[in-house]
């Protein structure tokens, strides 16, 4: 394993991955921040994510693309993990509160323990505060060692997280 | 109609498209749903804009999730014996394969409904419904109760 990428590197690499996910191009997903082995992913308000038409609250579901993103990611981050490409194996989303209509939902990841083949990543979203969390994440993602995201962003048709 | 009224209907095809189309991102997404027998099937149509690995290509596990969550609490509504809008209390995502860039469907059981919260289980497949996708649980919790 090389040296740790810095956190403008990292940056790098997980913002030319949201502009290559048609997914998260559609919905604007884009990098927040970077800070160490953590990151943030901002995904914009809009009234097509609307769940429920009386309240104008975001929808579950979009909550849920969000975090699949940005916990799917956090692998990047994780100093002894790299860029590596890592399909998800299964997610688990408690709804602990709704964003306010009209706000944007950031959501945070990182791995909290990487074995040789899995990764344990926890995150969490929130609007307006970090300190009050709108829905709590765990899930495990599998690395597939021999695929290289790097190699595969710098070609053209280049991925991210397997499904 | 609002959405909350129109759920007290039953729920035939003509209802659950009217339910469908009242929510913003379940519009977004396309889902659709058909009544058969006593199932209901509901469909995520393949969409470029819904893709996550452009190189396969495959839809985004998000979104199947997303495609699931909504699934799993349309399909609780239909079963009310007193139907109202039941909120997420959180939900269980396993991926089993990825999902090409086709269509998608999922079914649902209700596993069980108590006086406060309901457990349904979501089977999401392309090919058949017994090579699933992906398959989750999720709890609601029933509103109206004190």
């Amino acid at each position: 394993m090389s040296a740790p990428l810095s956190d403008s590197e990292k940056a790098r690499i997980i913002e030319r991955m949201c502009s290559f996910i048609p997914h998260c191009r559609q919905l604007g997903i884009r990098l927040e921040q970077v800070v160490g082995e953590e990151l943030t992913l901002r995904l914009p308000y809009r009234p097509e994510l609307v769940g429920n038409p009386e309240t104008g609250v975001i929808h579950g579901g979009a909550l849920t693309v969000l975090l699949d993103q940005t916990l799917g990611t956090a692998g990047i981050c994780c100093d002894r993990v790299g860029t590596m490409i890592t399909p998800t194996l299964d997610l688990r989303i408690d709804h602990l509160g709704t964003a306010p209509a009209g706000l944007d939902i950031l959501a945070c990841a990182r791995v909290y323990k990487a074995t040789r083949r899995i990764l344990f990543v926890e995150g969490f979203a929130y609007s307006q505060s970090r300190e009050e969390p709108i829905a709590r994440a765990t899930g495990s993602w599998v690395q597939m060692r021999e695929l290289d995201l790097n190699r595969l962003l710098q070609t053209s048709q280049a991925g991210a997280q397997q499904q | 109609m609002s959405l909350a009224e129109l759920i007290k209907r039953a729920p035939d095809a003509d209802t659950l498209a009217l339910w469908l189309e009242k929510i913003p991102y379940a519009v977004y997404l396309g889902i659709r749903a058909e009544v058969r027998g006593e199932d209901i099937l509901f469909i995520l149509p393949g969409d470029k804009k819904l893709i996550g690995n452009p190189t396969l290509p495959a839809i985004h596990g998000g979104v199947v999730g997303a495609f699931m969550e909504q699934a799993a609490g349309l399909h609780l509504v239909a079963r009310m014996t007193a139907p109202a809008l039941p909120k997420i209390i959180n939900f269980s995502l396993d991926y089993l394969r990825p999902a090409r860039l086709r269509d998608t469907y999922a079914s649902c059981s209700l596993t069980r409904q108590g006086r406060q919260i309901a457990n349904v289980s979501i089977n999401a497949w392309q090919d058949n419904s017994e090579t699933p996708v992906a398959i989750a649980r999720a709890h609601f919790l029933l509103p109206g109760v004190d």
